[in-house]
């Protein structure tokens, strides 16, 4: 009798835990940042032993072993993108110490950070793998098409230059395989989904075509087009755009489908390139360790301008800021060359630096 | 000149004629369409930083950033910061092609743009005018085992013309990138190896100010641009084809105007000239290619299409001068003994007859005088300095190239000065020569629409021949604009199109639709030109023969006794030299 009640009590525990942890199961894979560099993540034993992938996700190590170096900058790069794009926020994109969910439980919910988190990832995926292709590190890469049969006559036919939408298909097998795998009928893998794609579609509207005339004398009788993956940082300011203007939606169910509609009916229906959210953000003011929240307390802003964005005045929240003075040492009169070496001297200031108060 | 085949073909002639040429072109851009890829395609290329860690090499030592022999590369330049690592170490490699794939002598040519990533800091910004010194060196190798094997090696220095869109320059921006102008960066104009490596280097030096000043930068990037295998299998077939036709053709013209009993006309030896630049063309020499290493057929390439564009211009401006028809016809009675009596207001003149009999007549002595070449000295002079404006500017260009790949007269200031007023002379002879042209036809459209007006009052054979003439003209001039119409909207679209549209599952490739299609025409029109330009055999009658007179300045005629042109002379008939006597005459 008494091990019925313990099954009784588990068995609902058990599927609480799987449920909390479902949702955030999709951004698990940006733990790879978090692994050494020297620690391989291509080929069969490595990639069982990868935590924070999907059993597809895993597949796909197996199957396409030398991409997942790509994949690990790219966790990296959605890291650094992130906390630069968010450095003036109450919410800066902070890490978790440890673990392999690397945002923290904030990505639990549904919110519109969430949703550019998603975005940001996918673009990075397809963005890394795209550059790893046009370096030559990975041995194929599109020209894989049916055009005049196998890649060296394919190339030497008609030339071919698929590397984008190489890293595109390779971010929709490998960043979508989670939440395909948890059926589109629940709203958070549709709102993953639908974020990923706009992730991916930020870059694809953003190339940029540069042309150049070779034809008799170089004159423009023959002019070769092509186009331009955009940095970055440009992905980065694209969807932060988005962000601001992301739509909260709901699911609907239309006839025998479901769907994610406006929340707000007089609102139209969201592009494919804006970003959903279902619920919405929470004060990220106070300090919430159930929910990931670090609050703002203790973070540092700019008490000297009252408008720049990283003002004390928005940063923190109602029990204002505080200053303090302190020693720094910093670099000074640097001698800069294109790369790598700069000579600076060390020179010692006090700097006033501002922070939040608890 | 003598009447023409066009003149004597009647109209359902013609029309079989024009229908075959269409299909023949119809055929040619479908070709291009269908069948063969887009002109060029242009692959990106990311450079590898490689780190060279020793201070003075023996020899040149190849950076390969991937394979087997992959060198030590950093991910980043924090990673160099990190460990140390200088500027002067480090080597941007870049292999061509692509793994797995090779390079083939069916792309012709190779360019090379150069693109660099910079990123925007705060301290450390680009400076006005800025330089950047590349220490860059080519290598190739036929197998993926044997040695690299240096093809070039340059010190070039390309100008840095960046800017930067932002609202305000402040730390927000830190990290974006510049936008940067695109840099020319190489041009070989052969593809004879399969594999080839590019190692670049960025020297730094600060007392000679060497690369100082141009931020920082995070990635140098390549595009090579080359053309499609396919596209020039497709190309040289065309041109084996084209080329017997057009001879063919020209042979059976020098033939028909050799079989003629008068020396030809300029304007018969110029449709040869014509058919010579165009053969020039046609004949495929780039078949050998593919088996040598020549690096000079771009340039010849060039040569060929300057010659033949120079030789087109020069026809329609001699066409149009020598259908001025400044002439004057009067009828006049043979009285024999060698005396014509002519008719009351001009003035009597003696032919001068070698034996008795009926003889053929010599063209008149106005068409005599525009026969000459040296007429057309302000015309054809115009097209010749262009052209020659152009010759030296490609020189300095890809002859230059021939040397060292590398370098571009676009990349120095005074370069960039020469080759602006090369190309804005040239731009001016056009200008020049277009103006001649409109000139010119104006002067022939009114010269017909007096002729028209006179038309009736004139012999029967007269008028056929003048109308021969005219519908001569109008032809020729009706086709040639068409054609040039076709050139213009076709060059039009293939720069405002995308490049290839698709139909359902079935992809036309404009470009190269546009490339075989006005090769093709502009074939058939000469094609055209030296069927229906041809002498004509046939005869109209020759028992009536007329006066061609002069009309001089003071309203004087000095008189020719000359058969209408429509006939042709006996095809083994003497020809007879007239004198004119009497001073009007030599007025």
């Amino acid at each position: 009798m008494p091990t019925v009640s313990t099954v009784n009590l588990t068995a609902p525990l058990l599927l609480l835990l799987l449920w909390a942890t479902h949702p955030t199961m999709a951004t698990n894979w940006l733990s790879l940042a978090r692994l050494p560099r020297s620690r391989p993540v291509s080929g069969a034993a490595p990639c069982a032993r990868l935590r924070g992938l999907t059993p597809g996700q895993v597949g796909v190590c197996r199957a396409r072993g030398e991409v997942m170096e790509s994949v690990r900058k790219a966790a990296e790069m959605v890291i650094e993108e992130c906390q630069h794009q968010f450095r003036n926020r109450r919410w800066n994109c902070s890490t978790t110490p440890r673990g392999i969910n690397v945002f923290g439980r904030v990505m639990n919910q549904g919110t519109r950070e969430a949703a550019f988190v998603h975005a940001l990832s996918s673009a990075a995926v397809a963005v890394a793998v795209t550059r790893a292709c046009t370096r030559g590190e990975l041995e194929r890469c599109g020209c894989d098409r049916k055009v005049r049969g196998v890649s060296p006559e394919g190339f030497q036919w008609s030339g071919c230059s698929d590397n984008l939408s190489y890293g595109v298909a390779f971010s929709q097998t490998f960043v979508d395989e989670p939440e395909r795998a948890k059926g589109l009928s629940a709203g958070r893998p549709l709102m993953n989904l639908h974020n990923n794609e706009a992730g991916r579609k930020a870059i694809l509207h953003n190339m940029q075509v540069e042309c150049k005339c070779h034809g008799v004398s170089g004159s423009c009788e023959l002019r070769t087009c092509w186009k331009v993956m955009p940095p970055f940082r440009r992905v980065g300011v694209v969807l932060k755009e988005r962000f601001d203007g992301a739509t909260e939606v709901r699911l609907t169910r239309i006839g025998s489908r479901t769907a994610l509609l406006p929340r707000d009916s007089q609102v139209k229906p969201p592009a494919a390139r804006d970003l959903v959210y279902l619920a919405p953000s929470p004060d990220f003011c106070r300090l919430d360790p159930e929910n990931g929240i670090p609050g703002t307390a203790g973070r540092r802003c700019n008490g000297t301008s009252r408008l720049a964005p990283d003002g004390c005045e928005l940063v923190c929240c109602g029990p204002g800021y505080k200053a303090g003075r302190a020693e720094v040492v910093q670099r000074c009169s640097c001698k800069f060359s294109w790369c790598c070496s700069v000579r600076c001297q060390q020179c010692k200031n006090t700097v006033t630096i501002h922070t939040c108060r608890v | 000149m003598a009447g023409a085949i066009i003149e004597n073909m009647s109209t359902k002639k013609l029309v079989i004629v024009g229908v075959i040429l269409l299909l023949f072109q119809a055929f040619a851009f479908m070709v291009g369409g269908l069948i063969a890829p887009s002109p060029a395609t242009a692959v990106h290329y990311l450079a590898t930083k490689c780190v060279d860690t020793v201070k003075k090499p023996q020899q040149t030592k190849w950076f390969m950033p991937w394979g087997p022999n992959q060198c030590d590369n950093i991910q980043s330049f924090d990673e160099a910061m990190a460990k140390g690592i200088e500027a002067n170490n480090i080597v941007f490699a870049v292999h061509i092609p692509l793994p797995n794939k090779e390079m083939s002598p069916w792309f012709q040519f190779m360019l090379f743009i150069l693109q660099f990533d910079i990123a925007f800091k705060m301290y450390n910004q680009i400076a006005d005018g800025a330089l950047v010194h590349i220490d860059v060196g080519l290598a190739y190798r036929d197998d993926m085992n044997s040695e690299w094997t240096e093809m070039a090696h340059s010190l070039e220095q390309r100008k840095l013309s960046c800017n930067f869109t932002a609202t305000k320059v402040t730390h927000e921006n830190e990290g974006r990138h510049y936008e940067c102008d695109l840099l020319p960066f190489m041009e070989v104009g052969s593809v004879a190896h399969k594999y080839y490596l590019l190692n670049i280097r960025l020297p730094v030096n600060e007392r000679k100010k060497i690369n100082v000043g141009i931020a920082e930068i995070r990635d140098i990037r390549l595009v090579g641009i080359h053309q499609n295998g396919g596209f020039t299998k497709v190309w040289f077939a065309m041109k084996t084809v084209l080329t017997p036709s057009i001879l063919i053709i020209m042979i059976w013209y020098w033939r028909r105007i050799t079989l003629m009993s008068r020396p030809p006309v300029l304007l018969e030896k110029v449709i040869l000239a014509l058919g010579i630049s165009m053969t020039f063309i046609n004949i495929p020499v780039e078949w050998f290619s593919v088996g040598f290493n020549w690096t000079w057929m771009l340039l010849f390439g060039d040569i060929r299409q300057g010659i033949f564009y120079s030789m087109l211009l020069s026809f329609w401006i001699i066409f149009c001068g020598e259908h001025l028809m400044e002439t004057e016809f009067f009828e006049t009675l043979v009285l024999g003994r060698g005396e014509l009596k002519m008719c009351d207001l001009c003035v009597p003149a003696i032919k001068i007859l070698p034996k008795l009999g009926r003889h053929s007549t010599k063209k008149s002595q106005d068409q005599t005088e525009r026969n000459r070449f040296s007429i057309y000295w302000k015309q054809v002079g115009p097209i010749v300095f262009g052209s020659f404006c152009l010759f030296i500017f490609d020189m300095c260009e890809r002859g230059v190239q021939l040397k060292n790949p590398f370098y571009s007269i676009w990349a120095s200031d005074i370069g960039t000065e020469l080759a602006m007023a090369f190309i804005i002379v040239a731009g001016i002879c056009a200008c020049l020569y277009f103006l001649f042209l409109c000139f010119m036809v104006f002067q022939v459209f009114r010269n017909i629409s007096g002729k028209r007006m006179s038309l009736p009052a004139m012999s029967k054979a007269r008028q056929l021949h003048y109308e021969g003439l005219i519908f001569r003209f109008k032809f020729l001039m009706l086709v040639t604009l068409a054609c040039a119409a076709l050139t213009v909207i076709f060059f039009i679209i293939s720069q405002v199109n995308e490049g290839h549209w698709h139909r359902g599952e079935h992809m036309v490739q404009v470009n190269s639709a546009f490339f075989t299609g006005i090769y093709g025409m502009w074939n058939l029109y000469v094609f055209a030109i030296m069927f229906l330009y041809a002498p004509s055999h046939k005869h109209y009658g020759d028992e009536q023969s007329s006066i061609q007179c002069i009309t001089g300045d003071a309203g004087v005629n000095s008189c020719e006794d000359i058969q209408p042109t429509t006939t042709i002379t006996h095809v083994d008939g003497p020809t007879e030299i007239y004198k004119m006597i009497g001073q009007e005459a030599q007025e």
